[in-house]
């Protein structure tokens, strides 16, 4: 087992004549990426007070204990935390070896949720089990990316070979096109992008990217023709393209998007302060503790609490680009850069909504959201970093 | 170890990465730094609810302090719109409010989609919900979403029906009326008043509704209270009318017109003496309605205003069924049935010979007649027109006018030479018919006559305040081509005022239309020396929040007056001979108390036989009776009418009565008047007025029937002329 490994290689290691000095520079637990957990802890912070002023009303509302979602969250938090460090503590080549396995079990829970999953808003999205709901979809963003960079970066030309980009899109197209048949659009397209990065990096040329874009978008038009992505998915690109639509088939999109732009705006610089958000407090926004929490956080701490979480996300997103310049295996540097595009996109993904400038699509805010399926997912794949960036001295 | 990537597609990568953040950290910036202040006041109108406060209504005194317009706080759910604007919301929601509520889903559903309810506002489902019922639901409000409580008042009437006539009701605001209260700010299901004081003192009444905004959340729920503007009750009004009168009068009225319809009204006779085949032998008096009313002579103040048929005011809130309500109240053509009418100020009536004291002014006061004291006319019973030639007369002109039938000899009465006085005490027609002649035909056809009896209050309305006055109508020519163009009469008939209008005019029959408040207000200027009053109803209006004092009253003396309704209540001020006056007077007092005129024989006067039993004494009277015929002049068509007015100063009262289909004058209207003044006297105590039962919603009476508890003071012999 390479725990196993990791802890005799350390109890082996002799004490040298180096002083106090009893452990080898290379080892994982001296190089763990501080700034990357700061980022991650503030994040999860800020999202802890955002989820509390969101989920408030709504429960005083229904006569419930106000801080009954805030410690679920808090658990989902510490359970985070825990999946980080035992990711951590696991060395990144193992778990490539073990890639193809994780990626069939996420194909088949995939699969499962279309038919046991518990329906809601007509999308099956999650396993119901009782205390916990589990959403595959996020589990498959972890095990796609590590397969995917490994399987990329066992080819070390400088060109991308065709039979390698096949193959990818292949593996791509397995878990994509049953997330898009649940139908989850948002988790689709982080799916997509995270292959996206890693095929431009792995050297895939111009060409392959650009044909496949387009036709990305051609059966994405030819989709929502043949009515096979759901309607509702439609009409939100359709309120999208047109927000000020008075149309009542798009009213409830519109309206949410408005009232989330609206919460933005009047947050103003400093905000109306915590717990004084008036849309927030009105529970305007539906959804807005998962799909729309940058609204909350906007409306009561203002531009400069807007500015803090961009700030928070830029140090992340820095931080794992270096992991990934610092890497000096190609595994682990394909992995950094897949789970650099894919917290990204979805961040630009979820806050591009909240603003009006993307499409709803339903994607939790990383590490911000309510929510334990993608805070976990999450945190995998920043253990899984951080596991590149502790043993990249080896 | 070799890195493969080449830094190009690094780069790629990095400068997206910058793009897309770059993105949304000017999108929000613009947002808040730029846009914010325009969203922000449109968020303000998001979310708030605006809820209106209604005012509590004026209350109602009458002249005594007794509260007989009173209110009830009751309570009532409603939904805010916004909640259930989704059918399958709604349908769900309204299914488990049909329970608490007691109301089918159907009515509920009726309900929110009805126009009458402001579409900005909360939905009213129920009405008067219990306390329980307001706390199940208020406890429950996670499974109410949008079911609030709001609290309303309801209108209360402790003592109807007595004077439900003048004090009204107050009803839905009417399609048609809705353009008008919305400009007025209210909102299109508030009650408004329309009848009576409540109507015509709506503005008044109603006081200024106030609102409180609610900051709400995405489903309505109340989150706190924003602002808050009490609404400022209305102001309080005191009557004029007593209601010890007042249901004394009603009583009185409707004993009296009980009476009537157990007698024969007379068989109609062929030349010959045998019945008239064409009609059955027995015809009792219908006496379907008719009217009371007692007016103080020097102030204008209404006592009392009595009309029958009667309806309860409460059947306007009981929450009943159109259906039950079209079964009380139908829709009728037939004049006789009409409930909703107060027949002392939308009469219209012929008035008989209580008009003669007009016709006698008239020609007193223009010269007329030139030496009243010595002025005699003989009558024979009849009277031929001077002014048409005797060819005219046989072509079938009608040239010859008779005085009634005397009972004892079955012709027409011979009163003998009479004087003015006497005219008046027996009431002879043919003296009127030549004064009726002459004033037009020796004064060059001018309207001499109409612009007179105008002067008394006739052809003009009175300005009561009270809705729906008819403002009477006086025989001219301009109200013949009227008449004729709206096809009353025809065209041949309204070519011309011809001298027969103005015999008929003379004797208060004809075109001539008036209301019984007009003949009060007339008899009052009589009464008061040429004084026209503006009768009235309401006596002040005080400032809102009149405290309550003895049980059932309100604390008069601890009230502040905001109006006094009797100022500048004198509408014209005649100038009236002293000699014409006494003239007038003793003829009027001499109705009452003879004597009559001997000729033949001993002829009383109209009123002598039936106020024997009346304490002349205690409180001396003058009046006069009148017989307005009806259609092709049947004897059961004859209405009764009677006025007569005080001559004691300390009780300065004008009494009048009419009595549809009821009979001659002193036989239905006058006992009505006579019991009146009896009370007046002393000699009667009016019943106690006590609070009505609670309304039965299972009755077919549209009121209750109201008796006097004894009818004592209105026996008497009525007399067998028709006067």
């Amino acid at each position: 087992m390479a725990v196993m490994e990791t802890l005799r290689r350390s109890t082996a290691s002799s004490p040298s004549g180096l002083g106090n000095i009893r452990r080898s520079m290379a080892e994982p637990s001296r190089n763990i990426d501080w700034l990357l957990m700061f980022a991650v802890a503030g994040l999860s912070t800020i999202g802890a007070f955002a989820v509390y002023s969101t989920t408030r009303p709504r429960l005083l509302a229904r006569g419930v204990d106000p801080y009954y979602l805030l410690q679920r969250q808090i658990a989902y938090i510490i359970a985070a935390a825990v999946a980080m460090v035992i990711l951590m503590a696991i060395d990144y080549e193992w778990l490539r070896s073990k890639a193809e396995f994780f990626y069939g079990v996420s194909l088949v829970s995939l699969m499962l949720v279309l038919v046991a999953g518990a329906v809601r808003g007509g999308a099956r999205l999650s396993f119901d089990l009782g205390i916990v709901s589990l959403q595959p979809a996020e589990f498959t963003k972890f095990s796609l990316l590590l397969l995917l960079a490994g399987y990329l970066s066992e080819d070390e030309s400088e060109v991308l070979s065709y039979h390698r980009f096949i193959m990818s899109l292949v593996i791509l197209g397995a878990s994509v096109s049953l997330v898009l048949l649940q139908p989850d659009l948002g988790s689709a397209t982080v799916l997509i992008a995270c292959a996206m990065g890693l095929l431009l990096v792995a050297g895939a040329k111009v060409r392959y990217i650009v044909s496949i874009t387009s036709l990305a978008i051609a059966s994405a038009v030819l989709a929502s023709l043949s009515g096979l992505v759901r309607s509702y998915q439609f009409r939100r690109i359709e309120a999208f393209l047109n927000q000020n639509s008075d149309d009542s088939a798009l009213r409830n999109v519109v309206l949410q998007v408005r009232f989330a732009k609206r919460a933005v705006a009047t947050g103003g610089l400093t905000g109306k302060g915590f717990l004084e958000g008036p849309l927030t407090n009105g529970a305007f926004i539906p959804v807005q503790s998962t799909d729309f929490i940058f609204s909350a956080i906007a409306e009561q701490f203002g531009l400069i609490g807007a500015g803090v979480t961009f700030g928070l996300f830029a140090l992340l997103l820095w931080r794992i680009w270096r992991i990934a310049k610092l890497s000096r295996t190609r595994l682990g540097q394909f992995i950094a850069l897949g789970a650099f595009t894919m917290i990204l996109w979805q961040t630009f993904q979820n806050i591009g909504m909240t603003l009006g400038i993307m499409p709803v699509s339903g994607l939790p805010l990383p590490f911000v959201s309510y929510g334990g399926s993608h805070m976990v997912a999450f945190a995998m794949i920043i253990g899984l970093v951080q596991s590149v960036h502790m043993r990249r001295l080896r | 170890m070799p890195v493969a990537t080449s830094g190009k597609r690094l780069g790629v990568l990095g400068g997206l990465s910058l793009v897309l953040l770059g993105l949304v950290v000017t999108r929000t910036w613009f947002l808040q730094v730029v846009d914010a202040e325009g969203l922000e006041t449109r968020v303000q109108e998001v979310r708030t609810r605006t809820v209106q406060l209604l005012p509590e209504r004026g209350r109602i005194f009458d002249s005594d302090g007794r509260i007989v317009a009173d209110n009830e706080r009751v309570l009532v759910a409603t939904i805010d719109r916004a909640v259930v604007r989704d059918p399958a919301d709604r349908a769900e929601l309204f299914l488990r409010l049909s329970g608490p509520l007691a109301t089918p889903v159907t009515e509920l559903e009726r309900r929110y989609q009805s126009k009458m309810y402001d579409p900005l506002q909360p939905v009213p489902l129920k009405e008067g919900i219990s306390e329980q019922t307001a706390l199940f639901l208020r406890e429950r409000s996670e499974d109410y979403p949008g079911v609030d409580i709001a609290e309303q008042w309801k209108r209360e009437y402790p003592y109807a029906p007595i004077g439900s006539h003048v004090v009204g009701f107050m009803g839905a605001i009417l399609e048609r009326q809705l353009p008008y209260y919305r400009n007025l700010r209210y909102t299109p299901n508030e009650r408004v008043g329309q009848y009576g004081v409540e109507q015509t003192y709506e503005s008044v009444l109603r006081g200024k509704p106030g609102f409180v905004r609610y900051e709400v959340n995405a489903i309505g729920q109340i989150l706190r209270e924003i602002e808050r503007a009490e609404p400022e009750p209305g102001k309080d009004l005191v009557l004029t009318v007593d209601f010890d009168y007042q249901q004394f009068t009603e009583q009185a009225l409707e004993t009296m017109l009980n009476l009537r319809r157990r007698v024969d009204a007379g068989t109609v006779r062929l030349e010959n003496g045998e019945p008239d085949p064409q009609y059955p032998e027995e015809n009792f008096y219908k006496a379907p309605a008719g009217s009371s009313l007692i007016m103080n002579y020097n102030t204008g103040e209404v006592v009392a205003l009595a009309s029958y048929p009667n309806f309860d005011n409460r059947w306007f809130n009981a929450g009943i069924t159109s259906e039950k309500f079209k079964q009380l109240f139908p829709n009728t053509t037939d004049p006789d049935q009409a409930i909703m009418v107060n027949r002392a100020v939308s009469g219209r009536y012929n008035l008989g010979s209580t008009f003669k004291p007009f016709t006698a002014f008239a020609a007193l006061l223009t010269g007329q007649i030139a030496d009243p004291k010595r002025y005699k006319y003989k009558d024979e019973g009849t009277y031929k027109l001077e002014s048409i030639p005797n060819g005219r007369c046989q072509e079938g002109v009608k040239c010859v006018f008779k005085n009634a039938f005397c009972a004892s000899t079955n012709t027409p009465c011979r009163y003998g030479p009479v004087t003015v006085e006497d005219a008046l005490a027996v009431s002879s027609d043919t003296f009127f018919y030549k004064i009726g002649e002459q004033i037009l035909t020796q004064r060059g056809y001018k309207p001499i006559l109409e612009e007179q009896v105008r002067r008394f209050g006739f052809g003009a309305a009175t300005g009561i305040d009270l809705p729906y006055e008819f403002s009477g109508a006086l025989p001219s020519k301009e109200l013949k081509k009227q008449l004729a163009d709206s096809g009353a009469i025809t065209q041949e008939e309204g070519r011309a005022f011809y001298v027969g209008d103005n015999i008929q005019f003379s004797i208060g029959q004809g075109l001539l239309s008036a209301t019984p408040l007009q003949v009060g207000v007339g008899y009052s200027a009589i009464a008061n020396n040429g004084t026209v009053l503006r009768p009235h109803v309401v006596k002040y209006v005080l400032e809102s929040g009149t405290p309550d004092g003895d049980a059932g009253y309100a604390d008069l003396s601890k009230a502040e007056i905001l109006e006094d309704r009797g100022e500048n209540a004198v509408t014209r001020q005649l100038d009236i001979d002293p000699e014409a006056r006494e003239l007038v007077m003793n003829g009027l007092k001499r109705v009452i108390t003879g004597p009559g005129v001997d000729w033949d024989y001993y002829h009383k006067t109209t009123g002598e036989f039936l106020f024997k039993s009346y304490p002349k004494k205690e409180l001396p009277l003058a009046g006069k009776t009148g017989t307005a015929q009806g259609f092709n002049n049947l004897p059961w068509n004859d209405s009764s009418a009677f006025a007569a007015f005080s001559l004691e100063p300390s009780q300065p009262y004008t009494a009048v009565a009419y009595l549809e289909k009821s009979g001659y004058g002193s036989q239905g209207a006058a006992p009505v008047v006579k019991c009146i003044f009896t009370a007046f006297a002393g000699r009667v105590t009016p019943a106690e007025v006590i609070p009505a039962d609670p309304l039965d919603v299972n009755s077919n009476l549209v009121a209750k029937s109201q008796r006097l508890p004894s009818p004592l003071c209105l026996s008497g012999y009525g007399g067998g002329v028709r006067d």
